[in-house]
């Protein structure tokens, strides 16, 4: 039984090896960017029961919207719902410039989606789920969020504001 | 025969490298774009 020496074209074998150092490459940037520079997807935070989420006295989303926790720290209780008008409770946050707030985003009835334009927070809002993120707002503005999950005939209509003051 | 052979060996594909290379540019080009728009927005932990 003789050893066999397995043929590859040069060509073939220097795209291999391209494509190799591609996706090492690839992976290397997105671990530094998820590891490095903190930049992650939001994980489910907890469970909820959405047809009490927003009646529940106990539960923070009965009374949606900004709690400062310490100094620049903030945490933004938000509730989306397409019954009875497509919205986010509260429709408007106001932080001063370099606020870190952290979002507990769900919804009362069907799937949303929250995207924050201008940072990288985007992440569905499911029933019965609370979507979680943390954002720094270092530059002072208006940052719109917006619905990006289809949710019936009022999705277009769907968006709120975080305003960043000086 | 053998000069038809040779002349396989000797091949070059330079317009598939060329295509391939304006390929790799524009892969790596938008994939760079993206990551550093993703990068200055800032971390989300």
């Amino acid at each position: 039984m003789s050893a066999q020496k397995m043929h590859i074209d040069p060509y073939e074998r220097n795209w291999m090896i391209f494509s190799a150092v591609m996706l090492v490459l690839f992976a290397t940037a997105v671990s530094v960017a998820a590891f490095g520079m903190g930049i992650q997807v939001p994980a489910p935070e907890q469970r909820v029961d959405p047809r009490t989420v927003a009646t529940d006295p106990n539960s923070p989303w009965s009374n949606p919207g900004l709690r400062e926790i310490s100094p620049g720290k903030y945490d933004a209780y938000i509730l989306a719902h397409a019954i009875p008008s497509w919205e986010y409770l509260p429709k408007e946050i106001t932080v001063p410039v370099g606020s870190r707030v952290t979002f507990y985003v769900t919804s009362s009835d069907v799937q949303h989606g929250f995207k924050i334009q201008d940072t990288n927070a985007n992440f569905m809002v499911l029933p019965g789920q609370v979507s979680k993120l943390t954002v720094t707002f270092d530059k002072p503005g208006t940052y719109n969020f917006i619905c990006t999950e289809y949710c019936g005939s009022g999705h277009g209509v769907m968006y709120g504001a975080i305003i960043v003051t000086p | 025969m053998a000069k038809k052979d040779k002349e396989d060996d000797e091949f070059r594909p330079t317009g598939t490298m060329a295509v391939m290379a304006i390929f790799v540019i524009v892969l790596i080009a938008i994939w760079a774009t993206i990551y550093m728009i993703l990068v200055g927005r800032g971390g989300t932990l």
